[in-house]
This record gives structure tokens, C-alpha cells and sequence, in this order.
């Protein structure tokens, strides 16, 4: 079979299987997760700690575990997800400006091109009979990497997006980045375990051309899907695309949150999703489903 | 298929005074629960009871019915059992003036 009609055969089966024709992967998917199936490897991101849980930095304190949701309002029942019955949920905390994350944690097999593409919703708490659209403030998603062991110029690296939505009672609808280096605390006595955190409100820049609006809908509790697909290249640890629904973004001006390799954490791969609240009442983020794949 | 089972880590070091419970947990996947409460430190004053409640939205709750004394030494552990709970699931208590605990709550759910 010549390369072009095994490529020919390959979209075929894809745009086939409704699980997977709203995705565009690369060659080789690495993993699929619809939460259908359950939790697919999605966790409570902890603090690092030594000795005990009061060393975690207080950043890490807040954050709640990710669950399975039929996405149920009180007046309109069960919302279902983007296929099938559930999605996961992140849900913060009902204290203004605290956030919740969800982490897979995998490490990569080759250092090149990877794709994540998600569909994502969010909405507040419907604790009151009002629009509400400023009460979320954020929602974005980040890649924590390292280098591979045997890398010439290894480096940890945490592209983030975030679309912040509202602050301070303000509709804000754009998407952001975070660079530079973070400032590494020591856990215990500092010899084995080292910490930051990296979701602070302080550091995010607006992603040129980044502002979006996004269909949030009428009330607190009607909910509608959104695509969302970062590009980047393990090998020279730049983002190469951005989408969101119709848009595509300059990535150009990108840049991420870097600092030097770690001495355990090489070939990492993981993704993360968070939201953090504007309001206090809960912010929720659901998630249904990803798809992550590679070039190789 | 294997049947689906998730520990959900509900509350994790926090420090209850007054009335305090965990974060509204989804599980309507599951038909069965047990709930675990860990003191993490040795508590202060009495340990009143904790009770399992159910809830229609995630915002308004009522017993359902087990129930459990929050453990007083540290590492001591309490334990509820139960099911037919719909949805949503915390735990909730009120200390009474002067009583602390520090709890890590785990839900166990198949």
C-alpha cells in the first residue's frame, strides 16, 4: 500500500468512528479518554511534602479531587456530556480566586510533535437565579515536560493557557500564557524534594490576539461544548498551533514557564486541567473527552 | 468488564472547627460507598458525630442516615458504610466551641 493511500485509509477509519472524527490527531494516539470509561488516569494534583502534609506549599492546599458528573442541574436534570452520559469535573472551592486541578501523569516516547485536543465547558454553581457570567474566572489546561535523560541541553518546561474569563467582576474573555522561570521553595530539608507552584494569579500575559468570545448561554445551567487543540514540538519545547472552536491563534509571542531539568522526572509528559473561581461559589470545568497523540 | 472502583480524597489535612464538611463529591456512577475519616493529628475536646448526607443538587443536603464518630488519636480511624445515595455525597459535622480535628476523609466507591 503506498504511503498516500495508507493515509487516505487511516482518515477513513477515523472519520468512521464517531468517538474520534471530532478529532484531528497526529499518526499515533496516545491516549483517548472518554469518561464513559471512568477516570482515565485523571487525579487530585498534590503538593509535594516531606515529613508531613502541613509542608506542602499552601497553594497546593485547596485542591479537591476530580469526579465523574452527568453534568445535573437542579432544574433541568442530567446535561450528559459531549458523547454519552459522563464527563469529568474539576470543582474549586466556594472562596474567591482559589483553584482545583486534575492531572494525568504519562512520560513520552519520543521527543517530537504532540497534539492535545479537548472539548470543555464551564459554568459556576447555580447558587443563584442570575446569569452569573462573571463567576467564573478561569479555565485552562497545561503540559508539565522534561527533556529525556540523555537530552544535550535538558530543560523542565510548563506551557500554560488559561481564558480568563472575568476578574474582579469584569468580563475579561481572552486567552493567556505564562513564561520565565518560578521561584523553587525547599520541602523538609530541601536535600530530596523541592516545590512551586505555578498557578498564581500573578505572571499571566495576554496571548496577542487572544481575545475570544465564547457561547456561554442564557443561564447557569445550560452548557455548550467548546474544541479546544495545542500543538507542540517535544523536541524544541515550542507550541507550533493554538485553536479554540473557529479561531486559531498566533503562537509566535508563546513562551512557557521553564527552568533547568529536574533530577526524577525525565521524558515527563504530563497534562493538566484547572479552573480557578472569581466569585464565592464554586467554579466548575468539565471535560469530555481528550485526545492526545504524537508524531511518531 | 471490570466493574468500575475510585478513591476520591474528599478532605486532606484540613483542620474542622465548628461546622465543617467535605466538598460535594458526584457519584452517581457508583451503587455502593465507604467512607473513611483519619485523624491526622490528635484532636482537641470531645469528637462529636459526622454524618453521610445526600443531596438533590449539590446544594442542599439532608442526612441519609449513617453515621460516624470523627476518630480523636492521631492515625485513629472511623468508618461508614452505605448506599442507594443517588448523586451527590459529603460529610458533615458541627464541633462543638473549642474541639479541632485535622482529617484526611477518603471515599471509597465501586
Amino acid at each position: 500500500m503506498s504511503a498516500t493511500s495508507s493515509d487516505d485509509l487511516r482518515r477513513a477509519l477515523l472519520g468512521a468512528d464517531p468517538r474520534l472524527s471530532r478529532f484531528d490527531p497526529l499518526p499515533r494516539i496516545i491516549s483517548h479518554d472518554d469518561f464513559d470509561r471512568g477516570h482515565c488516569g485523571w487525579s487530585q494534583l498534590i503538593g509535594n511534602y516531606e515529613g508531613d502534609l502541613d509542608s506542602m506549599l499552601p497553594g497546593y492546599q485547596p485542591l479537591t479531587n476530580p469526579m465523574l458528573s452527568t453534568l445535573a442541574h437542579w432544574e433541568g436534570g442530567s446535561h450528559g456530556g459531549m458523547d454519552g452520559s459522563y464527563v469529568l469535573k474539576l470543582a474549586t472551592r466556594p472562596q474567591r480566586d482559589t483553584a482545583t486541578v486534575g492531572i494525568k501523569r504519562l512520560t513520552f516516547r519520543k521527543a517530537g510533535p504532540i497534539r492535545l485536543e479537548f472539548y470543555m465547558t464551564f459554568k459556576p454553581e447555580a447558587t443563584s437565579l442570575a446569569l452569573s457570567e462573571q463567576d467564573v474566572k478561569s479555565v485552562g489546561f497545561l503540559l508539565d515536560l522534561q527533556s529525556g535523560d540523555k537530552s544535550g541541553s535538558p530543560e523542565r518546561v510548563m506551557p500554560h493557557l488559561r481564558y480568563l474569563n472575568a476578574k474582579d467582576g469584569v468580563l475579561q474573555q481572552k486567552w493567556q500564557f505564562k513564561r520565565g522561570a518560578p521561584r523553587i521553595h525547599d520541602i523538609g530539608d530541601g536535600v530530596d524534594t523541592v516545590s512551586h507552584f505555578h498557578l498564581e494569579d500573578d505572571g499571566w500575559e495576554d496571548l496577542p490576539g487572544g481575545d475570544q468570545r465564547l457561547c456561554y448561554n442564557e443561564i447557569p445551567t445550560k452548557v455548550n461544548w467548546h474544541y479546544v487543540c495545542l500543538d507542540f514540538d517535544l523536541e524544541t519545547m515550542k507550541a507550533t498551533g493554538f485553536r479554540c472552536n473557529d479561531r486559531a491563534f498566533d503562537v509566535s509571542a508563546f513562551d512557557s514557564i521553564r527552568m533547568p531539568a529536574m533530577k526524577n522526572l525525565w521524558c515527563m509528559l504530563n497534562l493538566a486541567f484547572f479552573t480557578e473561581t472569581a466569585a464565592d461559589k464554586r467554579a466548575f470545568f468539565y471535560i469530555d473527552s481528550v485526545c492526545l497523540s504524537g508524531d511518531f | 468488564m471490570l466493574r468500575e472502583s475510585s478513591t476520591a480524597v474528599v478532605a486532606r489535612n484540613e483542620t474542622w472547627t465548628g461546622a465543617s464538611a467535605t466538598e460535594p463529591y458526584e457519584a452517581g456512577w457508583a451503587t455502593e460507598a465507604v467512607i473513611f475519616v483519619r485523624a491526622l493529628k490528635p484532636a482537641k475536646g470531645a469528637m462529636p458525630q459526622a454524618f453521610v448526607e445526600i443531596s438533590p443538587d449539590g446544594m442542599r443536603w439532608i442526612r441519609e442516615g449513617a453515621s460516624l464518630t470523627l476518630p480523636s488519636a492521631a492515625d485513629e480511624l472511623a468508618v461508614a458504610r452505605f448506599q442507594h445515595f443517588g448523586n451527590w455525597l459529603r460529610l458533615a459535622t458541627e464541633l462543638p466551641d473549642g474541639a479541632e480535628c485535622t482529617v484526611l476523609v477518603t471515599l471509597h466507591l465501586k
